[in-house]
Formats: structure tokens, sequence, C-alpha cells
């Protein structure tokens, strides 16, 4: 028993440490990472605290009507729109909207997707065969026009158009989950579970998922960038949320399309509203994946 | 050593005389079935193990002991693999038509596994309390508290030091070793009265091995456990078996007290195991002795001796005729099955 005391205090120095705190401290070390939360950060701040931000309100008109709206000054930053309204405010108003689809369209289609790939991959079989294949056949439909045919069929509006988004996702975390408790349920330590008589669902639960959840939380993110993206493309073709005053981005730039040549801030600043927003999130994703990657070593 | 919470458990389940052997094995069979082919696992495994006793199940990679072991507890893939025969009874009860919620009750609370690899058969993403309660909240019925408890006396009584910290450690910071002990204080967890150990020191270094092989066998004294030690190593069947059984392409070919069988081993098979092992006892300069050829393929059902094509002192009945178990020069305790086994005169000149 000597050599398991000895053991037994080498160990000691060390510290009991979770995955997620691990993945945390990782995540840390990365500077791309770092800059992705910093601007989702940003955004999120201006989403919570836009009325305090903005400095006119997102519909109020403050410069009163122009056929050539004013570029960016010292009084408004990002300049004025057709209607006299104030773009900076508008952008701020529009990272509620933005940030609120992305999050719920991910919400839908992630607890969807991880009941239906849990479902398929831990039960196998028929069960296993019938979902996969009708994921297959939605995913056969292109995403943007299958989110299109659902808006049409729900009709517009803010939730619809969330609902669409999260819906048309489903598929894509169904199958990751589905491969990835697929991997777990052939690893020993179900069958060491099962060998002491741990419950089906249990396994499942407390066991196959937390170790099959790691690659969901990376695609997670980065669909939360897609969303947002076909939340604006949605809006851009004339099917986002029905509320024409509502400062959504994509919107800003279908209605300002045509007036690139003589007020080019209009569409620029909403454009990139969506990339660095994006683009944060990417950054935070590819993080993630690297942090939580466990063939990279602790 | 012995806590309020361990103490209380010995109240609960008191020691019912089982009519017949504890667990007992009748010529079971196993085949995996896939598409292109059927290979013919097991075919015809019987042995008995009581209370108290170990009994050595040795075969090298591929003859069956350990699809035996999960055929025991209805633990093999039940798309693929079938049982065609065979009987299990554990304390006279039909394990193999026992219904999944049975056997889920029977797994863990009367017999238990440890597997080969502790280092995956613990969940890496969970602590070890968490995995050690939670046998004890499922098959006990304990509350929190008192399932922590008796988690931190089991793992004293695997020889963890400082149990209570550990508790809250994960995996990884658990040595291989360590990880064993762990492992079979989940098996031990609510006292089985058989414990099923596939390869429990083969992923561990020679020290550790013999510590665990250790914790093994007081385990079989003080609680009165059977143990079924699967094993290719005849090293550690001789150091802790009482009996053995030696496997070949899914048949038991000889099986007796380890001390008899090592000393007068009669199917040519065992004799090419023990002459491939090292011994210090016998001099440098005699070399090992190697069996020929590779094992059988186990497409086709058996009709002749498996072990023929590799044997030397294969006749032509070898070839033709399906041995099966017989006593040794009438002795009841020692059984082969060889159409030709070797004599002690022949074994004494070949070697």
């Amino acid at each position: 028993m000597s050599i398991a005391q000895a053991e037994a205090t080498e160990l000691a120095i060390e510290r009991p440490v979770s995955l997620s705190r691990t993945a945390l401290v990782r995540l840390r070390r990365n500077p791309a990472a770092i800059a992705g939360a910093v601007i989702v950060g940003l955004f999120l701040l201006m989403a919570v605290a836009a009325p305090l931000i903005a400095p006119y309100g997102p519909n109020e008109s403050v410069g009163g009507l122009a056929s050539t709206p004013p570029g960016p000054s010292a009084q408004f930053w990002f300049g004025l729109d057709e209607q006299g309204r104030d773009l900076f405010s508008r952008i701020v108003f529009g990272a509620r909207l933005s940030l609120l689809v992305g999050f719920v369209a991910v919400l839908v289609g992630l607890s969807l997707g991880l009941l239906l790939g849990a479902l398929a991959g831990w039960t196998g079989g028929r069960t296993d065969a019938l979902v996969m294949r009708s994921m297959d056949l939605v995913l056969a439909i292109p995403p943007f026009l299958l989110a299109v045919g659902i808006v049409t069929l729900l009709g517009p509006g803010v939730l619809q158009v969330m609902v669409a988004i999260g819906l048309v996702t489903v598929p894509q975390f169904a199958r990751l989950l589905r491969g990835s408790v697929l991997a777990q349920k052939e690893s020993d330590y179900v069958l060491a579970g099962r060998a002491i008589g741990v419950p089906s669902w249990r396994l499942l639960l407390s066991h196959v998922l937390p170790n099959a959840i790691g690659p969901v939380i990376v695609l997670a993110t980065l669909t939360m960038a897609t969303a947002i993206i076909e939340v604006a493309a949605l809006s851009f073709i004339g099917l986002g949320p029905a509320d024409p005053s509502l400062p959504e981005w994509g919107r800003m730039l279908a209605e300002n399309a045509s007036r690139l040549q003589n007020a080019v801030h209009l569409v620029l600043f909403p454009g990139f509203a969506v990339v660095l927003l994006v683009l944060g999130i990417n950054l935070v994703g590819d993080g993630l994946r690297e942090a939580l990657d466990p063939k990279l070593g602790r | 050593m012995s806590s309020a919470a361990w103490t209380a458990w010995e109240g609960a389940d008191p020691v019912r005389p089982p009519a017949g052997p504890l667990l007992s094995v009748r010529d079971l069979q196993v085949r995996f079935v896939t598409r292109d082919r059927t290979v013919h696992a097991v075919n015809g495994v019987s042995f008995d193990l009581d209370a108290g006793q170990t009994l050595g199940l040795v075969g090298e990679s591929g003859s069956g002991k350990s699809v035996t072991s999960l055929a025991l507890l209805g633990l093999l893939p039940r798309r693929t693999a079938q049982i065609p025969a065979g009987e299990v009874r554990f304390a006279d009860e039909d394990l193999l038509h026992a219904p999944e919620s049975r056997l889920r009750q029977v797994r863990g609370n009367d017999v238990a596994m440890v597997f080969q690899d502790p280092m995956t058969s613990l969940n890496p993403v969970l602590t070890v309390g968490r995995q050690l309660t939670e046998t004890l909240r499922t098959h006990l019925a304990m509350d929190k508290q008192q399932a922590r408890d008796a988690a931190a006396d089991l793992l004293d009584r695997v020889g963890i030091p400082d149990p209570r910290r550990r508790l809250r450690e994960y995996p990884h910071q658990f040595s291989g070793g360590m990880r064993q002990r762990v492992m079979i204080a989940m098996a031990i967890a609510c006292r089985p009265r058989v414990l099923i150990a596939d390869e429990p020191t083969t992923a561990l270094d020679v020290t550790i091995q013999a510590q665990i092989l250790e914790l093994l066998r007081g385990l079989v004294e003080t609680e009165r456990m059977g143990l079924l030690l699967i094993t290719h190593d005849l090293g550690v069947v001789a150091g802790v078996c009482e009996r053995t059984a030696v496997m070949y392409a899914g048949r038991i070919v000889e099986t007796g007290p380890t001390a008899d069988l090592f000393a007068r081993p009669r199917h040519p098979y065992t004799l090419g195991l023990l002459r491939s092992v090292p011994r210090l006892d016998a001099g440098s300069d005699l070399p090992l002795a190697p069996i020929p050829g590779s094992p059988r393929d186990l497409t086709d059902a058996p009709s002749a001796c498996a072990f023929a094509p590799r044997c030397a002192y294969a006749t032509d009945e070898s070839r033709e005729r399906l041995p099966v178990l017989t006593p040794v020069d009438g002795d009841r305790d020692h059984l082969v099955a060889c159409w030709n086994p070797v004599s002690d005169a022949q074994r004494v000149s070949s070697a």
C-alpha cells in the first residue's frame, strides 16, 4: 500500500479540474477567441443598454425627410436615412433583434436536434433509420429555400422567422449528436455501466450526453452566426419580421440597396454590423472547438 | 475500515445458502451472425463457480473467454449475438432467459464485472464520486449523504488513501492502478456474490498487477464472493485461482484444480501454453517452445478437435471427431477434451 500512498501524495498537488473549467482556461489563452468574445460582448452590451447608448430613438425622425440623406457627421455618427432617422441609433437597437433571433433560432434547432439525435443514436435500429432518413430528406432541400418555405407557411413575424430558421438547422444538430452518441455508445465506460446495472436512460443522460455534447456546443455558436445572416437575408427579400418600423439590419440593407450611389452609408453600416457580429461569433466558436477538443493535450 | 454504513449493509443482505453451485454454466453457445458470415465464438462451455471460490478462465485472444463472460450477464450486442443453446444459472435462477429488467437488477447487485482497461472504463467527464455513488443510489436506494459515506468507505476498502478528497476528483487524476481499484470498488459496491474480472490486470504494470490480484484475493476471502478470473496470463492463474479452465476455439479443452493442471497438463494445448512461458526454475539454456500455427478460424461449427492442425499428438480421430471433456485417469476433478492426451511419460521425454 506504500506505493498507493506515494501516488496519492504526488497527486495531491493537483486540484480537481472539470472539463468545462479546462476549456475555459484554454479559451482564455487563445487571442482570436478573446477578440471574438470582446466583439460579441460589445454587441450584447449594445443590445441590453440600447436606450442608454443610442442618442435617439430607433424611429425618431431627427433630420426630416431628405431625398439625399446626409452622411456621417459629428452629430450623427453613421449619418441619417431618408426618413431622417439616426442610423447609429437604429443599428444599436437592431442588435437586440439580431441577437434575439440568433439565440432563439439556435434554441429551437438545438433542442429538437438534440432530442432526435440522441433518440436515433441511442436506440439505433429502425428508429435510427427512420429519424435519420427524414433528416436526410430535410437536408436535401437548400436551407434558405426551406426557411423561405416555412416563413411563407407560418406567415411573417419575428417569432415565425426565428422558428423557421431554427427548424432548418435541426438536421445538422441531430446528425452531429447522433454520430457523437454512436461513438460514445461503444465505449468501455458504457459497457461497464451496464455491467453494474445502470438504467439505459440514465446512461444516456448522465454519461453519454455530457461526453457527446462538445461538438454540438461548437455547432450551436456557429449556427447562431448563420441564423443572424439568414434573418438579414430573409428581411432582404421581404420575408423578415413584418413590422416595417423594426430596425432590422437586413431590412435596412434591402431598403437602401437602390441608394448605393448617393448614400452609401445606409448600406455600409448595417452591412458592417452584420459582418462584425458574425465574425465575432465565429471567432468564439472556433476557439471553443479547439478548447473542447480532447485530442489537444490538457 | 468497517464504518457504520458498511455494517448497515451486512444486515441488509442475509446470505442465502444456494441449493446447487452459485453460478452454473452448461453447454453455453454463442454465435455472431452478420450478413456475410457466422462466427462460432463459444461452442459449448460448462463450468461451476461456488461462493468463496476462484476459477481461472485461460486462453489466447479469440478463444471466447470474454464473450463467455459477457454472455453470462446478457451484455452481448443483441443485434449480432445469438445464444442458440446453453444454460446460465445464478443461485438457481435462469439468467439466459431473464428479461432485461431482471438482468439489470442482477448486474451489480448479484453479479458484477471488472473490465480490462481502467483507462477507458470510467467516464472521463464525471468525478469518481459521482460514478461510484450512482451505483449505490440505483441499487440500494441510498440518499446522497449515505451514498457519499459508503463510497468513501469503498475507496478505503480497495486501498485508496484519502478517499473523501479523491471522490471529488476526475478519472484522469488517478493512475492506472488506482483507476482499477476504483473499478473494483464500483463492482463490489452492492456486495455481489459473483465477481467477473475480465483481464483485470492486463493493462497494468507488473507491481500494480500484484497489488490488484492481492486485493481481489482478499475480497474473495472476506466477502465469500465467487471470482471468475479471465486472463491469458498463466502466472496470474497460478497465483490466484483454485481451479483453472483452459479455453481454445470457444471450448474448454482442459479443466481441473490449478496445481494439478499445472503439474500434469493432459491437453497438448495446455502443455504448449505452459511450455511457452519462461520459467525461473528451469535452466536459462532451455528454449521457449512456441505453439506452431495460428488459432482456428471460427467461421465453421466445430466438427473435430480444433487444435488438431497445430498439434503434435493429433491422431486421425482428432481430425474427424469432436472430443468431449472426460475424466483423466478416473479423476473426476480433472477433465480433458482430447483423443490422445499427453501421458506423464510423454511429457517428461518431450521436455
